[in-house]
């Protein structure tokens, strides 16, 4: 189970506070949407729990399991099964695909004290995957993210998603730029992974992904802080009456 | 006539071993005035440093305190398998082979015979050797100095029959001594009209002792003419490196150089590329790897002189704790070189606050229709990059050695010839290992 508890995040950089005290908690096996008017902090929330640099907690806290994973640093935190899907990942030019994704699992398995894959076990898993999110050879010997297009680096994060078996998938805008098939092909991915040892928190602007994969809960994040939270019916309102109302609301 | 008065240590010792050795070095009556004109123009300029715009960056007097007596020519008999054990990854190269011991060129360590290629030393005697021994032409004052002390050398000729790159020629400079010497070598290469060869110049240390290292290579390349033409150097904390490349290439010819420097004290790369014929297309780039207090130069002037010819250069330095990194390109574009098109990169990746990085792109273009761009980056390991690598799983010294690594390899990637990628990615990769 993940609990946010009102944790306030500002940018280590400006001193700008960006999150003023956000409170929520995803149950183990389920699926939660955190929509929001864009700069209210979503990549922000994101990124903290992952845990990048240049955020600075100033109070409250994240709990994994029971355990803060403030203090972690970001690979042992992935050990510990978060798993951030990035709104803009990032491009390893000279660090070919599958290098990466061979790296990253064995690394993984080594923290979690799991055995490491053989070659063709690793190729047999990786060949399956890809296949199901229609990531092609031909992208798996590219250096990482360089030249794919947006649809492509989505399904790339996908991929490492269902390689690497996390217990919290964190999806920050996997939606975006993509078109209604491609949402459909990383919406099955995600889907494929939900179940009673996982918990997801999606993130979008857009009430469309959340037609692909339902959530359990949304909650809406305005002004820093979680403004509502509601079933699946609340994203079909939003969409239709937009993030205006919470304008009132800042703190 | 002031000019002793300024003149330092390491000069002074340069015109004495000169005075002693000159009569011993090979060559005709000829050569041996060549040299001593040569010695006349070094002592005019003595060693270059910082006040000549040349070698702003890389002041070679102050870094040569001390000349090393010269190399005893009659080459030191050495055992097989240590020279293998020097070459590292090099060994294992399926290549046809000339080997010079410090400073001198073991027959008995190279291959007798080579497909399509005629070698003789320089340093036979012949008069036929006077016009090789002068080929290499230029006012910089390590040139001259590398023709008054040069012991040896290949003349290499690639006749036109040699129309497949075939079996890789490897040029290999060993350096054996257990005390410190000075080794002077020049070589000149012939390409015939649409002749092909994949050629390596590796600069390997099995003693123990300092070396400095002075080579010359002018290549010429017919019309259609294709060569890949590599040089590794891995001395390794070696004293000096002064190496010139003097680079001619005729109409048409595919010419792809590549310089590798992993480590060696204080190097200087100079790089004359002339492209008199049209349509060559000409790519030179290398990787500069420096940690301690190296120093790694690399000066490049490309002169395009006929019209259509492309020019491509890309360098990078990895650099750790004081190291420094120069890298200087000139390319220069005639009135008449239309349609030229240069492309020039130079990037460096700071691993510590005290490295540092000086990039000097220089065009002068005298034509009106060309495209010539250049661009120089120096930046940390990306923050972002490393993030993301974390965030897989990856430990913060595994992520930081695949940047870093895969900032070094993308250069090889010039390299076509498999093997010797492989041979330059295990030189690489054994380097940044060595302390990250
Ligand atoms: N690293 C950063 N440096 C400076 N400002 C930042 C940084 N990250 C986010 N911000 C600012 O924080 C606010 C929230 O950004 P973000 O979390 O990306 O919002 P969202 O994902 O909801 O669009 C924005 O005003 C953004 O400009
Ligand atoms: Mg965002």
């Amino acid at each position: 189970m993940l609990e946010i508890k009102d944790l306030t995040v500002r940018i280590a950089e400006d001193g700008k506070e960006i999150l003023k005290g956000v409170t929520l908690s995803v149950p183990d096996g389920e699926v939660h949407a955190i929509m929001g008017p864009n700069g209210s902090g979503k990549s922000t929330l994101a990124y903290v729990i992952a845990g990048r640099d240049g955020y600075e907690v100033t109070g409250g806290d994240i709990l994994w399991n029971g355990t803060s994973i403030l203090e972690m640093e970001p690979d042992e935190r992935a050990a510990a099964g978060v798993f951030l899907a990035f709104q803009y990942p990032i491009e390893i030019p000279g660090v070919a695909t599958m290098t990466f994704l061979r790296t990253a699992l064995n690394s993984l398995k080594k923290k979690r004290g799991q055995a490491e894959l053989t070659t063709p076990d690793f190729l047999r898993l990786i060949r399956a995957k890809a296949a199901e999110l229609g990531v092609t050879d031909e992208m798996l010997k590219r250096p990482l993210n360089v030249g794919f297009s947006g649809g492509e680096k989505k399904r790339m994060e996908v991929l490492q998603m269902t390689m690497l078996d996390p217990s919290l998938c964190v999806l920050d805008e996997t939606d975006s730029g993509l078109d209604i098939d491609a949402i459909r092909i990383v919406a099955d991915g995600a889907n494929r992974l939900r179940g009673p040892g996982r918990s997801m928190l999606v993130i979008t602007h857009y009430q469309r992904l959340l037609d692909f994969i339902v959530p359990d809960k949304v909650h809406v994040l305005a002004h820093g802080r979680i403004q509502k939270t509601g079933g699946k019916e609340l994203a079909l309102e939003l969409e239709k009456s937009g993030y205006a109302g919470f304008a009132g609301k800042a703190a | 006539m002031i000019v002793t008065l300024m003149k330092t240590e390491a000069e002074e010792a340069l015109a004495r071993q000169f005075a002693a050795v000159a009569s011993s070095l090979p060559g005709t009556g000829v050569a041996a005035a060549r040299r001593a004109a040569a010695m006349d123009r070094f002592r005019e300029t003595g060693l270059p440093h910082r006040r000549i715009e040349e070698f702003k960056y890389s002041d070679v007097r102050s870094a040569l305190k001390t000349a090393f007596a010269p190399a005893d020519v009659q080459a030191p008999i050495v055992d097989a398998n240590a020279i293998e054990a020097a070459l590292g990854p090099v060994a294992s190269l399926d290549a046809d082979r000339l080997v010079f011991v410090d400073g001198a060129f073991v027959q008995s360590l190279s291959s007798s015979e080579i497909a399509g290629v005629t070698f003789r030393r320089f340093a036979t005697g012949q008069p036929t050797d006077d016009a090789a021994f002068s080929a290499i032409a230029g006012a910089n004052p390590l040139l001259a100095l590398n023709e008054a002390f040069a012991s040896d050398g290949a003349v290499i000729s690639v006749d036109g029959a040699r129309k497949l790159a075939g079996r890789l020629l490897v040029i290999l400079y060993l350096h054996t001594a257990r005390e410190p010497r000075r080794v002077t070598t020049r070589n000149l290469i012939e390409v015939a009209a649409n002749a092909r060869i994949d050629l390596v110049e590796v600069h390997a240390r099995i003693g123990t002792a300092a070396v400095q290292t002075s080579t010359a290579t002018r290549l010429v390349a017919g019309d259609g003419a294709e060569v890949a033409h590599i040089k590794i150097d891995r001395e390794i904390s070696a004293a000096t490196h002064l190496s010139l490349w003097d680079l001619e290439l005729g109409a048409a010819t595919v010419y792809r150089g590549f310089q590798l420097t992993a480590g060696a004290g204080f190097v200087r790369n100079d790089i004359v590329a002339r492209l008199p014929g049209a349509d060559a297309k000409f790519d030179v780039s290398g990787l500069m790897l420096g940690r301690g207090d190296d120093h790694v130069d690399t000066t490049l002037v490309v002169d395009h002189i006929a019209t259509g010819c492309e020019s491509r250069e890309l360098f990078k330095a990895v650099l750790d704790d004081r190291a420094r990194a120069v890298f200087q390109g000139k390319v220069i574009v005639a009135p008449e070189a239309q349609k030229t098109d240069g492309k020039q990169m130079s990037q460096a990746l700071l691993l510590a606050d005290d490295v540092e990085f000086y990039s000097k792109p220089e065009l002068e273009i005298y034509a009106d229709d060309v495209a010539c761009g250049h661009g120089a980056t120096a930046a940390e390991l990306d923050e972002s990059m490393l993030f993301y690598l974390r965030s897989r799983g990856i430990g913060l010294a595994e992520a930081r050695s695949l940047l870093i690594e895969s900032f070094a390899l993308e250069t090889l990637e010039k390299i076509e010839n498999d093997d010797i990628r492989a041979v330059a990615r295990s030189v690489v990769i054994t380097w940044l290992g060595a302390d990250l």
